[in-house]
């Protein structure tokens, strides 16, 4: 017979002692991008109990979205309903208590100091120059950045914490550069695609959000020594799995040289503007 | 300053195949990635070089990162999609 333990949604999380249910109840999550990977990692913030989301794109849903998008429906890709608004209704429709905003537009046109409002955030973005963007002005508010990519049955997860971990753009190079230069937009009514279209299918999907969410739920409940150091790659054709760690660039724009502030009485550090 | 030539071999992770390549100390990993990623006519795209557990750091010089002589690096493509 059912007791009362099994009719609270949550039981099962509770058994997991590091979890911290409270804090993952009550933290401000920002997940940029609401495609493939906001899709999936929407569902898992909603059924692990996050209930502060705010969902940003500026994208519309077409047709070639559905193989990936547990949320977008055939009516959203013939109505070109906008990819905020319908992954923000779709995590509110498997969790009554969450309450997720969307806001449909550029990352590039959100206020100042808009990442200073949440306690994390998570990066479902499908470019290199919106990554820099989100990693940069996540780095700099001072909030834990999880970015999640894929392609094909390739995928990454890099977990940021500022103000002293490695960040995304620490890992880049001269071919991120070049593809950030070459690849372009054909933009329609609302509809962004880059060129050339990129691989991508459910089931890498799934894995790489798993992960970004798993280490959300970490950050909130203060366990970052569980969190990974830094990145993990997936490469689920040849069934690989594993950590790799990118090192903090000291040339990366994001990490000012620090300098030692002495005082009469105490040493402190801070950065160089 | 005296730049040691060396030789290290760089493995293509999505293949398992390998290249020998004689490389200067002041070669950097840029240079490296470009011209495994051209040797195997790798699809435009990101890659990174990583030594073991750790990812090199595209501007540095192959001496600055202590890559030693037969090393064995592996180029893993990047991928940017979401
Ligand atoms: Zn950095």
């Amino acid at each position: 017979m059912p007791g009362a333990i099994d009719q609270d949604p949550f039981d099962r999380s509770r058994r997991i002692g590091w979890l911290d249910l409270g804090s993952v109840f009550k933290s401000r999550v920002l997940m940029v991008g609401a495609g493939a990977l906001g899709n999936e990692v929407g569902k898992c913030l909603a059924l692990s109990g996050f209930r502060r989301v705010t969902v940003v794109d500026m994208d519309r849903v077409v047709g070639s979205n559905l193989n990936r998008c547990l949320f977008f429906t055939r009516e959203d890709a013939r109505a070109g309903s906008d990819k905020a608004e319908v992954v923000a209704r779709g995590i509110e429709g498997l969790s009554p208590e969450a309450r997720a905003r969307a806001v449909v537009g550029r990352l590039e046109d959100l206020p100042d100091r808009f990442y200073e409002g949440f306690d994390v955030v998570l990066g479902c973005l499908d470019n290199i120059p919106a990554r820099v963007h989100a990693n940069s002005h996540a780095y700099h508010a001072g909030v834990p950045y999880i970015d999640g990519a894929m392609e094909g049955f390739l995928g990454k997860v890099t977990v940021c914490l500022p103000p002293d971990g490695a960040c995304v753009q620490c890992g880049m190079n001269r071919t991120h550069s070049k593809v950030a230069d070459m690849r372009f937009s054909c933009t329609g009514e609302g509809v962004v695609f880059h060129e050339p279209r990129l691989a991508a299918e459910i089931t890498t999907t799934s894995v790489v959000s798993a992960v970004m969410v798993r280490e959300c739920l970490k950050v909130v409940s203060g366990r970052t020594d569980m969190a990974l150091r830094n990145t993990f790659y997936y490469d689920g054709q040849r069934n690989v799995a594993e950590e790799v760690e990118v090192p903090l660039d000291p040339r990366c724009p994001n990490h000012p040289p620090r300098v030692l502030q002495v005082s009469e009485n105490n040493i402190t550090s801070g950065s160089v503007q | 300053m005296v730049l040691l030539t060396f030789r290290l071999k760089v493995k293509n992770a999505e293949t398992g195949a390998t290249v020998e390549m004689e490389l200067d100390g002041d070669n950097t990993v840029d240079e490296v990635i470009e011209s495994a990623a051209t040797f195997w006519n790798k699809d435009m795209g990101a890659y990174v070089l990583r030594k073991g557990k750790k990812v090199l750091r595209g501007g540095s010089t192959l001496g600055d990162t202590g890559v030693m002589a037969e090393d064995v690096l592996e180029l893993i493509p990047d991928p940017e999609g979401g």
